[in-house]
C-alpha cells in the first residue's frame, strides 16, 4: 500500500512541476534575448484556460482521434512511474526496466502520429512522417545509453544507476549522446521548433495542430512529462546524487535544493542551446543523430576498456 | 521346332523393316508377336510352367490381337495417306538389317559367348529384334513407326530374357505388359491429338518447333 | 504397414515397417506443431469467406484440398525424423505452396511470382539434398538421431561445409538476406489466407530446419557460425525494414516485414548457437527462448495482418494503399484488428511484440556481459540495430494503418468498401485475442519454451526459471530486472482511466464537430491528405544510399511557358535484383542458347543420339 502511495505521489509531483520547467527554460530564453516574455507560470495559466475551453472535432476523425490523448497520457505517465524519485528502487521496477521505457514513450507516439494522420490535413501527416523519421534515428542511440550503463552498473534497471557512482568518461559520453537524444525527443532547436506553427518547420506541434481544449491540455502536460523525464535521467547520469537521509531539516532543506538544482542545470543548458544554434534542415536530423550514435558507440567503447 | 519358329521370326522383322505403308507394317508386327507366341506356349508346354501359359496367353491376347487393332483403328480414325515416311529405301534398309544381324551375330559370339548354337542363335535373333525396333525408330518419319518401334523393341527384350533366365519375375510380366498396353493407348492418343492439330503425322516436320 | 513380395510366383518374404519409428515428438516438433495448427485454424476459417463469390465452386474445393495436403505437409515435415522422409515432405510443402502461388491463373503476375517462387525454393532444395547427402555418407543412415550420435566423429571440414549447405538450402526458403528475393513475389500474389499461412508457418518449418539441423544434430562448437547467423539476420533486418517502408502495396509491405522478422528470429537462434559454442548453456537456452517466442509472436500477428489485407482488398479491390483510405469508418471491425496486429508488429507494450523484442535485447546484454571486449562492442552494435529496426517498422506501421484506414477516402474503390462477412471476422478476432493473449501470459508461455529450447539444445532446462512468479519474467534474478506485461497493462489502463477522470473533473465541456482546420483550409478534399510516398519520403532520403532512387518527370506544354500536365514519378532500385540476380540469370540464359545449337528439333536425330550413346558404351563397358 505505502508503496503503491510513493507513486501516486510521484506521480503528482510530476504532473505539479513539469509545466513549470517548460516555463523556466522560456524564461532563460527570454533573459537571454533580453526580452521580458511571458512569467515562468505561463504553462500553468495555458493549461487552466485549455482546460475551460471546448473542443472542436474534425469531422473526418475517427475513435482514434478521441482516445489518443488518453493513450499518450497514459503512456508518458507510466514511463515516469519508472523514475525512482525519492526512494531508489521504486516498487515500479517490477513491472519494467529502462529497455520497456523505450517501448512505451513508443506507445505514446505511436498512437499521435496516427491520429495527426486521422483528420486528414496536410500539416498532421508532415508531423507525423517527420516524427516517425527522427523517432526511428533517436532509438538505436537510446539502446546504445543504456547498454554503456549497463556494462557500467551491470544492469538495466533506472535504480541501479541512480546512486552515488564515479564519474567515468563513459558516463559523460554516455549523457552527451542521451543529451542529443533528449533534444530530438522533446522537439528542441535544433531538431524542432515549439513555438513556431510554419509549415517547414513544425514537427510536434504539426501532429496537435488539430486538438483544442482538454486533450489539447493533456497532450501538453504529457510533452511536458516527457521532457521532464528526459533531463531527469541526463542529470541522474552527470549528477549522481545520494539517497536521501533525512536526517534532520537543514540536510533535507539542501538535499532538496541540489536535487532541484540538478535538474533545472540540465534545463538551462538544454536553452543556451535552443538558443546559439539555428534549427537544421530535416534531412540534416539524420547527420545529427549519426554523430549522437557515433558518440554511443564511443561511450560504449569506454565503458568496455573500463575508463 | 525352335529353328522354324526363329526363322519366322527373322522373316517377320524383314518384312517389317521393308514395308512402305502402315497397315504392312502392322501386319508383319503381328507375325512377329504371334512366332514369340509359339515359342513361348512350346516351352510352356515343355517346362509345364503354369504362370509361362499364362503369360503366353496375355502375349497373344495383347500383341496379336488387341493392340494391333487399336492401331488399326487410330490410322482409320487419323483419316491421312497411309505412307510411313520411309528416310532410307526398302531396298537399302534390308541390306542395313542383314548387316545388323551379322553384327549381332558377332556380338553375341565373341562378347557373350552362351555355349550351345541354340542359345548362340536365339541370343542373336534377341539383339537383332532390339535393333530393328530403334531402326523403325530412327528412320521412319511418321510418329505410328515410333509407337511399334517400341513395342518391337520389348518383344526383342522378351525374346532375350526368356532365353538368359528362363523369363522375367512373374509380376514383373504382368506389370510389363500391363504398361506396354496402356503406353500404346496413351501414344495412339498423342498421335491422334498431332494429326488434330497438325494435320499430319510427320514427325520430322516436329522440328518447325524448335524455340 | 506390409509389402508383399513376389518372386516366381511364390510369396517370399513379408516386409513389416513400422511407421513409428519415421516420427519424433519431442517438445520442439510439438512446439512447430502447435505454430502450424494455431494459425491454420482461423486461415481455414477466414478462407470460407474468403473465396466464396471470387472463385467458380470447383476451384474452391480444389482450393480446400491443396489446403489440407499444405497444413498436413508442413506439420509432418516438423514431426519426421528421417533425413529422406523429411525431403520427400519439404517437396511436397513447396510443390503444393507453388500451386497455391498461382491460384488465381488469371493474373499473370500470378503465374511469373509462382515461376521465380519454384525456381528459388528448388535451388534451396538442391543444396539441402547435398547436405544430407553428405550427412548420410558420413552416418550410413538416414535417421536423425543416428545421424547426431555419427556428427560428433565428424571432421572439422565437412561439419563447415555441412552448416554451409544448410544455412544456404533453409535460408532460401526462411527468406534472409540475399536469398530473399521470392518473398515480395510470392506472398502479395497468393490468396490471403494462404499468404498468412506461407508467411506465419512455412517459412518458420525454415527455422525449425535450422535449429534441428545445425543444433540437435550437427552441433555446434564453432563460435563462427553463431556469428555468420547474427549478421545475416542484422542484414535482413535492415534491409527487409527499409524495402518495407518504400512499398504501397499492403501485402508486399507486409511480406518485406516477413523478412525483417525472420532476421529479428535468427538473432535470438544466432545468440543461442553463440553461446552454445562458447559454453555458456543458461544463455543458449534463454536466446533460443526468445528466438522461439518471436517466432511463434510473428506466426500470430503477421497472420492477423495478412488476413486484414486480404479482408481489405476483397472489401475494396485494391491492395494499393494509395488509393484507399477511411475505411475505419466503413470496416470498424477489420480496423480494429489490423490496429491490434500493427501495434504487436511495432513492438508497443503490452501486447506480444513487445514481450519478445524486449527478451531478444535481454538476451544480448546478459550475453555481452559475459562476453569478451570485441563481443561486447558488436553484441552492443547488434542490439542497437535491433531498436532501430523496431523504430523503423513502427514508423512503416503508423504508414501503413494510417493511410489505408484513416480520413478520407482517396478513390471509388475506398468509397466503395463494405465490412467483411463474419468469417473472415471471426478468422482475424481469433489472432487479434491470441496477440492480447500471448502478451499477458508472458511468463507461462515462457516454462513451455524453455522445455522447447532444451530439447533442441539438449540442455536440461528443469532448474532454469526464467521468471519470478506468474506475472513477472525475469532474465537473472541478480540483476534485479523484471518485466511484467500484465501489470504493465493495469498500470497503462489505470493511467488512462485517471487521465479520463481529469479531463471530466472540471464538468461536461461542449465539442462541436466541423470540418478539418488545416490552418484554414476550408477546401479539404481527399488530395490536400498525406501520401505514402511522401510519408516515406524522409526516410527514403536517409537511407538513399541503399535504396538509390531515382525520378522521372515529364511535362506536357502549350508553350514554353504554359505547363499542361506535369507528371513525376519516383522509384527505389531494387538492388538485389539488379547487381545480383539479374546478371546470374543472363548468364545462365546465354549459356542455354549457346547448348541450344546442339539441338536441331529432329526425334530420330536424338533417337539415333541415345542409340549410339549406348552403343558405345556397351562396346567400351565391357565390364558389366
Amino acid at each position: 500500500m505505502m508503496k503503491i502511495a510513493v507513486i501516486i505521489l510521484q506521480l503528482v509531483l510530476f504532473i505539479v512541476f513539469a509545466p513549470f520547467l517548460s516555463g523556466l527554460i522560456a524564461k532563460i530564453k527570454n533573459n537571454v534575448r533580453m526580452r521580458r516574455g511571458p512569467s515562468v507560470f505561463q504553462p500553468y495559466y495555458n493549461l487552466a484556460k485549455l482546460f475551460s475551453k471546448g473542443q472542436a472535432v474534425s469531422e473526418t476523425a475517427s475513435w482514434i482521434f478521441k482516445v489518443t490523448p488518453f493513450v499518450v497520457f497514459s503512456s508518458m505517465f507510466a514511463a515516469a512511474m519508472f523514475i525512482p524519485v525519492f526512494i531508489f528502487s521504486t516498487s515500479a521496477h517490477y513491472l519494467g526496466d529502462f529497455l520497456a521505457v523505450i517501448f512505451i514513450f513508443s506507445l505514446g507516439r505511436f498512437f499521435l502520429a496516427l491520429a495527426a494522420l486521422d483528420t486528414g490535413s496536410s500539416f498532421g501527416g508532415m508531423g507525423s512522417s517527420r516524427e516517425m523519421f527522427i523517432s526511428s534515428l533517436a532509438e538505436p542511440v537510446f539502446c546504445l545509453v543504456i547498454f554503456t550503463l549497463f556494462l557500467q552498473f551491470g544492469s538495466t534497471d533506472i535504480a541501479a544507476f541512480s546512486g552515488i557512482h564515479p564519474l567515468s568518461a563513459s558516463s559523460v559520453v554516455a549523457a552527451t549522446a542521451l543529451f542529443l537524444v533528449t533534444i530530438a525527443e522533446t522537439s528542441r532547436i535544433p531538431v524542432d521548433n515549439q513555438e513556431t506553427h510554419l509549415e517547414l518547420t513544425m514537427i510536434h506541434e504539426a501532429m496537435v495542430l488539430e486538438y483544442s481544449g482538454r486533450s489539447l491540455a493533456l497532450l501538453e502536460m504529457a510533452a511536458y512529462v516527457k521532457q521532464m523525464i528526459f533531463f531527469f535521467l541526463v542529470a541522474q547520469i552527470i549528477f549522481p546524487i545520494a539517497a536521501p537521509g533525512l536526517s534532520g531539516l537543514i540536510p533535507s532543506v539542501l538535499w532538496i535544493l541540489w536535487y532541484s538544482a540538478r535538474i533545472i542545470i540540465v534545463a538551462a543548458l538544454a536553452a543556451l542551446v535552443e538558443i546559439s544554434v539555428a534549427k537544421m534542415r530535416l534531412f540534416r536530423v539524420a547527420d545529427f543523430l549519426g554523430f549522437a550514435f557515433i558518440l554511443g558507440i564511443i561511450a560504449v567503447v569506454c565503458a568496455i576498456l573500463g575508463v | 521346332m525352335q529353328g522354324m519358329i526363329l526363322l519366322g521370326i527373322l522373316v517377320s522383322t524383314c518384312l517389317m523393316v521393308i514395308a512402305k505403308r502402315m497397315p504392312s507394317l502392322i501386319r508383319s508386327f503381328r507375325l512377329q508377336s504371334f512366332c514369340l507366341f509359339l515359342a513361348t506356349f512350346i516351352i510352356a508346354l515343355g517346362e509345364h510352367r503354369p504362370d509361362l501359359y499364362i503369360v503366353a496367353g496375355l502375349l497373344f491376347a495383347l500383341k496379336v490381337l488387341l493392340i494391333p487393332h487399336l492401331l488399326y483403328r487410330i490410322i482409320k480414325k487419323i483419316n491421312t495417306n497411309e505412307d510411313l515416311g520411309l528416310f532410307i529405301n526398302p531396298q537399302l534398309s534390308l541390306l542395313l538389317i542383314l548387316v545388323f544381324t551379322y553384327l549381332s551375330w558377332v556380338f553375341t559370339v565373341y562378347f557373350i559367348a552362351p555355349g550351345d548354337q541354340t542359345q548362340i542363335s536365339t541370343l542373336s535373333i534377341a539383339f537383332l529384334i532390339v535393333l530393328a525396333g530403334i531402326f523403325l525408330m530412327i528412320f521412319r518419319m511418321t510418329a505410328l513407326a515410333q509407337i511399334i518401334g517400341l513395342l518391337v523393341m520389348e518383344n526383342g527384350l522378351f525374346l532375350l530374357a526368356a532365353t538368359v533366365s528362363g523369363g522375367m519375375p512373374f509380376f514383373v510380366e504382368i506389370a510389363i505388359f500391363f504398361d506396354i498396353f496402356v503406353s500404346v493407348i496413351i501414344m495412339g492418343f498423342f498421335v491422334y491429338r498431332i494429326n488434330k492439330f497438325f494435320t499430319h503425322i510427320d514427325v520430322n516436320k516436329l522440328s518447325r518447333l524448335k524455340g | 504397414m506390409r509389402f508383399f513380395s513376389f518372386y516366381r510366383g511364390y510369396a517370399v518374404k513379408m516386409i513389416n515397417i513400422p511407421l513409428k519409428q519415421f516420427f519424433l515428438f519431442d517438445p520442439l516438433s510439438l512446439f512447430f506443431l502447435s505454430v502450424i495448427f494455431v494459425v491454420s485454424l482461423p486461415a481455414a476459417v477466414y478462407s470460407v469467406g474468403y473465396l466464396r463469390g471470387g472463385y467458380s465452386s470447383a476451384k474452391i474445393t480444389l482450393s480446400w484440398f491443396l489446403f489440407f495436403v499444405f497444413i498436413l505437409s508442413m506439420a509432418l515435415v516438423v514431426t519426421v525424423s528421417n533425413a529422406l522422409v523429411f525431403l520427400v515432405f519439404w517437396e511436397i510443402m513447396s510443390l503444393v505452396s507453388y500451386f497455391l502461388v498461382v491460384f488465381d491463373t488469371n493474373h499473370e503476375r500470378s503465374v511469373q511470382a509462382g515461376m521465380i517462387y519454384i525456381v528459388m525454393t528448388h535451388i534451396g532444395t538442391a543444396f539441402l539434398t547435398a547436405a544430407f547427402l553428405l550427412m548420410y555418407k558420413h552416418a550410413n543412415s538416414f535417421d536423425f538421431l543416428a545421424i547426431k550420435n555419427a556428427c560428433q566423429t565428424m571432421p572439422a571440414q565437412t561439419r563447415n561445409i555441412i552448416f554451409i549447405l544448410l544455412l544456404i538450402g533453409f535460408g532460401t526458403k526462411a527468406g534472409i538476406v540475399p536469398l530473399h528475393l521470392w518473398l515480395p513475389y510470392a506472398h502479395p500474389q497468393a490468396p490471403s489466407h494462404i499468404s498468412s499461412l506461407m508467411s506465419g508457418v512455412m517459412i518458420k518449418t525454415a527455422i525449425y530446419g535450422l535449429i534441428r539441423f545445425v543444433m540437435f544434430i550437427l552441433g555446434v562448437d564453432s563460435s563462427w557460425w553463431g556469428i555468420l547467423i547474427l549478421i545475416l539476420a542484422v542484414i535482413s533486418c535492415l534491409v527487409g525494414v527499409i524495402y518495407a517502408l518504400m512499398e504501397h502495396d499492403l501485402k508486399r509491405l507486409l511480406a518485406y516485414h516477413s523478412v525483417e522478422n525472420i532476421g529479428i528470429i535468427l538473432l535470438g537462434v544466432g545468440l543461442a548457437m553463440f553461446f552454445l559454442s562458447v559454453n555458456m548453456p543458461y544463455l543458449a537456452v534463454f536466446s533460443l527462448i526468445a528466438g522461439l517466442y518471436h517466432l511463434i509472436n510473428h506466426a500470430i500477428f503477421k497472420g492477423l495482418l495478412f488476413l486484414c489485407a486480404g479482408s481489405v482488398y476483397k472489401a475494396a479491390g485494391t491492395r494499393d494503399i494509395e488509393k484507399l483510405g477511411g475505411l475505419i469508418k466503413k470496416m470498424p471491425q477489420t480496423a480494429v484488428c489490423f490496429l491490434i496486429g500493427a501495434m504487436a508488429i511495432s513492438a508497443l507494450p503490452p501486447l506480444n511484440g513487445f514481450v519478445s523484442e524486449w527478451l531478444t535485447l535481454q538476451a544480448f546484454f546478459l550475453g555481452a556481459a559475459n562476453a569478451a571486449g570485441g563481443a561486447k562492442l558488436f553484441l552492443g552494435l547488434c542490439a542497437a540495430m535491433l531498436a532501430l529496426t523496431s523504430g523503423l517498422a513502427a514508423a512503416c506501421f503508423v504508414k501503413a494503418f494510417g493511410i489505408t484506414f484513416l480520413a478520407q477516402p482517396r478513390s471509388r474503390y475506398a468509397e466503395n468498401a463494405r465490412e467483411v462477412s463474419l468469417s473472415m471476422k471471426a478468422g482475424m478476432f481469433f489472432l487479434a485475442a491470441l496477440t492480447i493473449v500471448f502478451g499477458l501470459a508472458a511468463a507461462g508461455i515462457m516454462k513451455l519454451l524453455a522445455k522447447a529450447a532444451g530439447a533442441a539444445t539438449g540442455i536440461d532446462t528443469g532448474s532454469m526459471s526464467f521468471s519470478l512468479n506468474n506475472f513477472i519474467l525475469s532474465p537473472q534474478v541478480s540483476r534485479n530486472t523484471y518485466l511484467s506485461t500484465p501489470l504493465l497493462a493495469l498500470a497503462l489502463a489505470a493511467l488512462g482511466i485517471a487521465g479520463f477522470g481529469i479531463y471530466m473533473a472540471f464538468g461536461r465541456q461542449k465539442a462541436i464537430a466541423c470540418k478539418t482546420w488545416d490552418c484554414g483550409y476550408y477546401k479539404l478534399s481527399p488530395r490536400n491528405e498525406y501520401t505514402a510516398t511522401a510519408f516515406s519520403k524522409p526516410l527514403r532520403i536517409a537511407f538513399s544510399f541503399f535504396l538509390l532512387p531515382y525520378r522521372k518527370t515529364r511535362k506536357i506544354r502549350e508553350s514554353f511557358y504554359l505547363v499542361k500536365s506535369f507528371t513525376y514519378e519516383t522509384h527505389t532500385t531494387q538492388v538485389f535484383k539488379k547487381y545480383i540476380y539479374d546478371p546470374a540469370l543472363a548468364l545462365v540464359l546465354k549459356s542455354a542458347k549457346s547448348l541450344r545449337r546442339m539441338q536441331p528439333g529432329s526425334i530420330h536425330l536424338y533417337i539415333g543420339y541415345i542409340f549410339i550413346t549406348v552403343l558405345l558404351l556397351i562396346i567400351f563397358m565391357r565390364k558389366f
